[in-house]
C-alpha cells in the first residue's frame, strides 16, 4: 500500500497549494489548446515556459510540463483529425481515419473517440507506472549500461522500420535516411566534425523538432495547396455528434489491445508515443474482420492509435525517471526542467526527491481524467477552426510552426531545416516514403551511436562483450528476431490489402 | 621525460594562479569597487542580451542565470540570456561574433574557447579578440569511486587495482578529445604508468549514473558538479587535482600527496564584450559584473557548486594572463601528443 499512500500524499500536496492548482490546469488548458492549434504543439508550449521554470519550485515546473506532455498528447490529435496535421508524430495514425471521417462530416465522433481513449490508456497507464516505476528504478541503473541502451534502441529501429512507410524497402529507407542525418554535426565521442560544410551551426547537428514540424505540417500545407490549385481541395464538414457509449465498447478489445500496446512501446527511449500509436493502429489493422474498411474513416483507428499513445506517456516516464533516458521530445525538455533545479531525473530522484515524483505521477494521473472533462467543453470550441478558410489557416500554421522551430535552440538554420524538411517531406509522402520513419531514425540514432561507441568502450571494442550481458543479447535477438520476422513478412508471406494511409 | 620537462616549464606559466585555499569570504573580491556607476551617454537604454553557448541546464547556464540576475540586482538592468548550444561551443561563439559591437551583447564562456584557439588560432583569442570582464568561476577536478566500493578504497588502492585490470578499468569522463578532462587524465596516467579506458559521456547526467550503476570503476568531474552525490554519500573522492589540498576535502590526497608532478588545468567559467565596443561602455559592463561577482546572490551560488574553495574571481587582467598561460599549456600538451596545431 506504499504506492497508494504516496500517491495520496502526492495528491495532497499536489491541491493544496493554490499557485500549484493553477499551474496544473494551466497545464491541462495549455497542452490542449497547443497540442490542438495547427502549427505548434505541446513542444512549442514547453519550448516557451521551459525558462520561466526556473523560477517556479522544482515540484511546480516538472508537474506543469508532465501535465503538458499528458494533454497535449492527446491535444494533437484534435489537428489530426480536423486537418489532416499531427500535433506530433504520435498522432500520425490518428489521422489515416480520422480525417476522412472528418471529410465524412463525423468530425465530432472522431474527436470524441480521441477524447475519452485518451484519457483511458492515459489513466491505466499512470497507474502501472506508479506502481512499477519505483522497482525498476531499484535495478535499472545497473542493469542498464550503454550496451543494454544501444540494444534498445537497435529493437527500437528494428520495429520503426515497419511503420508508415508503403513497402518495406521504403521503411527502411526512411529509418536510414533519418540515422544519416543524426550523424550532421559533431561526434558524440571525439567531437569530430560530420558533415558541416564548413558552416558553424550545423555542428549543433539536425534537431528532430524543426524536421517533424517540416515533415508534417508543412509538407502538409503544400499537399493541401496542390489540391487547391488543381481544384480537388473539399472544405471538411462540421459536426459535434459525439460517439455514443455503446459504440466504444464494441471496441473494447482494440483499447485493451493499444493499453498494452502503448505501454510496452512506451518505455523504449526516444520513440515511445510514436511507435506505440503506429503499432496500435497496425495491429487494429491485423485483428479487425474489414480490414479494408481503415483508412477510410473507421472510428477503430481512431481509438487504436489514440489509446495507444496516451498509454506510452505514463510508461515514457519510467525510462526517464528510472534511467534519466528521455522517451520523446517532450521529455527530452522535462530533463532540462530538472536540471534547471539542480536535479537529474535517474535513480537518485527517488532517493533524493521521492516527494517530487510522487506530486508529479499524482499531476499526471488527473491531469488524464481532466482530458475527459475539460476535452468535451474544449472539442466543441476547436471544432469551429474548421469553419476558417484554408488560404487563412495556412499562413497561420507557417506562421506558428516558424515560431516554434526557431524557439528551440534560436538558430535560423532550425527554421531553414523545418522548411527543408517540408519540400523533401512532400515529395517524399507521395513517393511512399515514412516520414515518421526518418524521424525516428534521427532521434534513435543520436541516442544510438552515443551508446554504441560508449558500449565499444567498455567492451574494450570486442563485440563479443554483448553476448556476456544478458539484458543487451535478449534485446540484440529480439531486435534480429524482429527484423527476420518483417523480411519474412515482405518476402515469403501471403500479404493482406495494405489500408490507405492518406497522409502517405 | 618530456612530459616533466614541459611540467616543470609550464609551472611557470601558472604561477598567477593564486590558490587560496581555505579562504574565508568575509571580503569579497570587488568589495572596493564604487556601489553605483553613471551610466555612459544613458548606456544601457535597453535589456542586454547574453549569448550563453551552452543549454539552460548545465553548469554554464547556470552560471549564466546567476550572474545575469546579480548583475540585474545590481543595476536595474534586465539581461536577455540567448542560449545556443552545439559544437563544443562554437555555435554560440560565431552567433555572439556576429553580433554588433555596440556592448549590448555579451558572451558567456568557458575554458573550451581556450583550448579550441590553443589547437586552432584562426578561433578567436578570448584574451585579444574580446575583452574580459569577469572570471566569476574557477575550480578543479577530482577522481570519485562509489561509496561503498570495497574493490579499492582509497587513491593508492585504486591504482593498484587498475594496473592489475591490464587496461580493462574504465573511467566516466567527457568526450571531447583535446579537452580538459582528457589532457588530464593524460597526465594523470602517464605520471601513474596505469592504463585505464576512458568512457565518453557528453552530459552529465548518464555520466554519474554509470559510476552510480556500477558500469565504469571511476568518475572524473568537478565537485561542484557532483556535490548532491557526494552530499547524499553516494560518491567519494579519491584524488583532488590540485597541489594543495582544500578545507573541504582535507581527507583527501592532492597531486603532491599521491606523488604526481603535473601542473593542475582548471575550468573556468567568464563574461566577455567585443573588443571593438565603446570603451565607457565597456568600462561600464566591467564594473557591472566585476561588482556582481560580489553580490550575496552570487556568492551564495558560488558557494553552492564549491567555487570558493579556490580564488574564482579574475578582473579583466587576470583573466587575460589566465587564459594566455591556459592557450601556452594547452598548445605545448596539444603539439607533444601530435595533434595538428594549426
Amino acid at each position: 500500500m506504499d504506492a497508494f499512500d504516496n500517491f495520496l500524499t502526492g495528491t495532497v500536496t499536489l491541491f493544496s497549494d493554490p499557485l500549484g492548482i493553477m499551474i496544473f490546469f494551466g497545464g491541462v488548458i495549455g497542452g490542449m489548446l497547443f497540442g490542438a492549434i495547427p502549427g505548434v504543439s505541446m513542444l512549442t508550449l514547453a519550448a516557451i515556459l521551459l525558462p520561466f521554470t526556473a523560477h517556479l519550485s522544482p515540484e511546480h515546473g516538472i508537474m506543469l510540463f508532465s501535465v503538458i506532455y499528458c494533454t497535449g498528447v492527446y491535444g494533437g490529435a484534435i489537428t489530426a483529425i480536423l486537418f489532416n496535421i499531427p500535433g506530433a508524430p504520435e498522432n500520425a495514425p490518428t489521422a489515416f481515419d480520422g480525417y476522412p471521417m472528418t471529410l465524412k462530416g463525423q468530425a465530432g465522433k472522431a474527436v470524441g473517440a480521441a477524447v475519452m481513449c485518451s484519457a483511458l490508456g492515459g489513466t491505466i497507464s499512470t497507474i502501472i507506472m506508479m506502481l512499477a516505476t519505483a522497482p525498476i528504478a531499484d535495478w535499472a541503473i545497473s542493469a542498464f549500461g550503454p550496451p543494454e541502451i544501444f540494444a534498445l534502441v537497435f529493437f527500437g529501429l528494428a520495429v520503426a522500420a515497419s511503420v508508415g512507410a508503403k513497402t518495406f524497402w521504403k521503411g527502411w529507407l526512411s529509418i536510414l535516411i533519418g540515422l544519416m542525418v543524426a550523424v550532421v554535426g559533431l561526434d558524440p565521442v571525439g567531437g569530430i566534425k560530420r558533415y558541416d560544410f564548413e558552416m558553424p551551426y550545423l555542428l549543433a547537428g539536425i534537431h528532430f523538432i524543426p524536421t517533424i514540424l517540416g515533415f508534417f505540417a508543412v509538407s502538409e500545407i503544400f499537399v493541401q495547396a496542390e489540391k487547391k490549385a488543381k481544384g480537388s481541395y473539399v472544405a471538411p464538414k462540421l459536426s459535434v455528434d459525439f460517439p455514443s457509449l455503446t459504440e466504444l465498447i464494441a471496441h473494447k478489445w482494440a483499447v485493451i489491445r493499444s493499453i498494452v500496446i502503448g505501454f510496452f512501446c512506451g518505455i523504449l527511449p526516444g520513440i515511445g508515443a510514436t511507435l506505440a500509436a503506429f503499432m496500435g493502429y497496425n495491429e487494429a489493422v491485423r485483428w479487425s474482420k474489414t480490414p479494408e474498411e481503415f483508412g477510410k474513416g473507421k472510428l477503430e483507428g481512431v481509438i487504436s492509435s489514440e489509446t495507444a499513445n496516451n498509454a506510452a506517456t505514463g510508461a515514457a516516464m519510467i525510462p526517464l525517471l528510472a534511467l534519466g533516458l528521455p522517451g520523446g521530445a517532450l521529455t527530452a525538455m522535462m530533463v532540462g526542467v530538472f536540471q534547471m533545479h539542480d536535479m537529474e531525473p535517474g535513480p537518485l530522484v527517488f532517493i533524493n526527491s521521492a516527494d517530487l515524483v510522487w506530486v508529479v505521477f499524482a499531476a499526471m494521473f488527473f491531469a488524464n481524467v481532466s482530458i475527459l472533462f475539460v476535452g468535451f467543453l474544449e472539442t466543441k470550441t476547436i471544432i469551429n477552426l474548421l469553419r476558417i478558410p484554408f488560404q487563412f489557416l495556412a499562413p497561420m500554421i507557417l506562421l506558428l510552426a516558424t515560431v516554434g522551430a526557431y524557439a528551440v535552440r534560436g538558430l535560423t538554420i532550425d527554421v531553414i531545416v523545418m522548411f527543408l524538411a517540408g519540400v523533401i517531406g512532400f515529395f517524399l509522402r507521395r513517393s511512399g516514403y515514412s516520414v515518421a520513419g526518418i524521424v525516428l531514425g534521427l532521434i534513435l540514432g543520436k541516442i544510438g551511436e552515443q551508446t554504441f561507441a560508449q558500449a565499444m568502450q567498455m567492451l574494450h571494442f570486442e563485440w563479443s562483450g554483448f553476448f556476456d550481458r544478458p539484458i543487451a543479447l535478449g534485446l540484440l535477438i529480439v531486435g534480429v528476431i524482429t527484423l527476420m520476422g518483417s523480411v519474412y513478412g515482405e518476402f515469403f508471406k501471403k500479404k493482406p490489402p495494405a489500408a490507405e494511409t492518406p497522409t502517405s | 621525460m618530456k612530459l616533466r620537462k614541459f611540467v616543470a616549464a609550464s609551472a611557470i606559466a601558472f604561477a598567477t594562479m593564486t590558490l587560496t585555499a581555505n579562504t574565508a569570504y568575509a571580503a569579497c573580491a570587488t568589495d572596493n569597487l564604487p556601489s553605483g556607476k553613471d551610466k555612459p551617454g544613458g548606456y544601457p537604454a535597453r535589456a542586454l542580451t547574453m549569448v550563453v553557448p551552452y543549454g539552460p541546464a548545465g553548469g554554464s547556464g547556470q552560471v549564466a542565470q546567476a550572474m545575469a540576475q546579480a548583475v540585474s540586482d545590481l543595476t536595474g538592468i534586465s539581461i536577455n540570456r540567448d542560449h545556443k548550444p552545439g559544437g563544443s561551443g562554437t555555435v554560440g561563439m560565431t552567433a555572439f561574433m556576429a553580433t554588433p559591437p555596440d556592448g549590448y551583447t555579451v558572451l558567456e564562456h568557458i575554458d573550451d574557447a581556450s583550448s579550441a584557439h590553443a589547437l586552432d588560432s584562426t578561433k578567436p583569442n578570448p584574451a585579444t579578440d574580446l575583452i574580459p570582464l569577469v572570471t566569476s568561476q574557477i575550480t578543479f577536478s577530482q577522481v570519485y569511486i562509489k561509496k561503498d566500493e570495497d574493490r579499492f578504497t582509497d587513491w593508492n588502492s585504486f591504482v593498484k587495482w587498475v594496473k592489475a585490470q591490464n587496461g580493462k578499468a574504465t573511467i566516466a569522463n567527457v568526450s571531447k578529445e583535446g579537452s580538459m578532462e582528457r589532457i588530464t587524465m593524460k597526465f594523470i596516467t602517464d605520471a601513474t604508468g596505469m592504463k585505464i579506458q576512458q568512457i565518453s559521456f557528453d552530459k552529465g547526467a548518464p555520466r554519474y549514473g554509470a559510476l552510480a550503476g556500477g558500469q565504469v570503476d571511476a568518475l572524473f568531474e568537478q565537485p561542484g558538479d557532483v556535490r548532491k552525490f557526494l552530499d547524499a554519500g553516494k560518491f567519494k573522492p579519491i584524488l583532488t587535482i590540485l597541489k594543495e589540498r582544500p578545507s573541504a576535502f582535507a581527507d583527501v590526497p592532492s597531486l603532491s600527496d599521491a606523488g604526481l608532478k603535473f601542473e593542475p588545468l582548471f575550468r573556468f567559467r567568464g563574461f566577455y564584450v567585443h573588443k571593438g565596443a565603446p570603451a565607457d561602455r565597456v568600462a561600464w559592463l566591467q564594473w557591472a559584473f566585476q561588482k556582481a561577482y560580489c553580490q550575496p546572490s552570487y556568492q551564495k551560488y558560488n558557494e553552492s557548486k564549491f567555487m570558493t574553495l579556490i580564488e574564482s574571481f579574475r578582473d579583466t587582467a587576470g583573466t587575460r594572463e589566465l587564459i594566455t598561460a591556459t592557450v601556452k599549456q594547452y598548445r605545448d600538451v596539444y603539439k607533444e601528443m601530435g595533434l595538428a596545431v594549426k
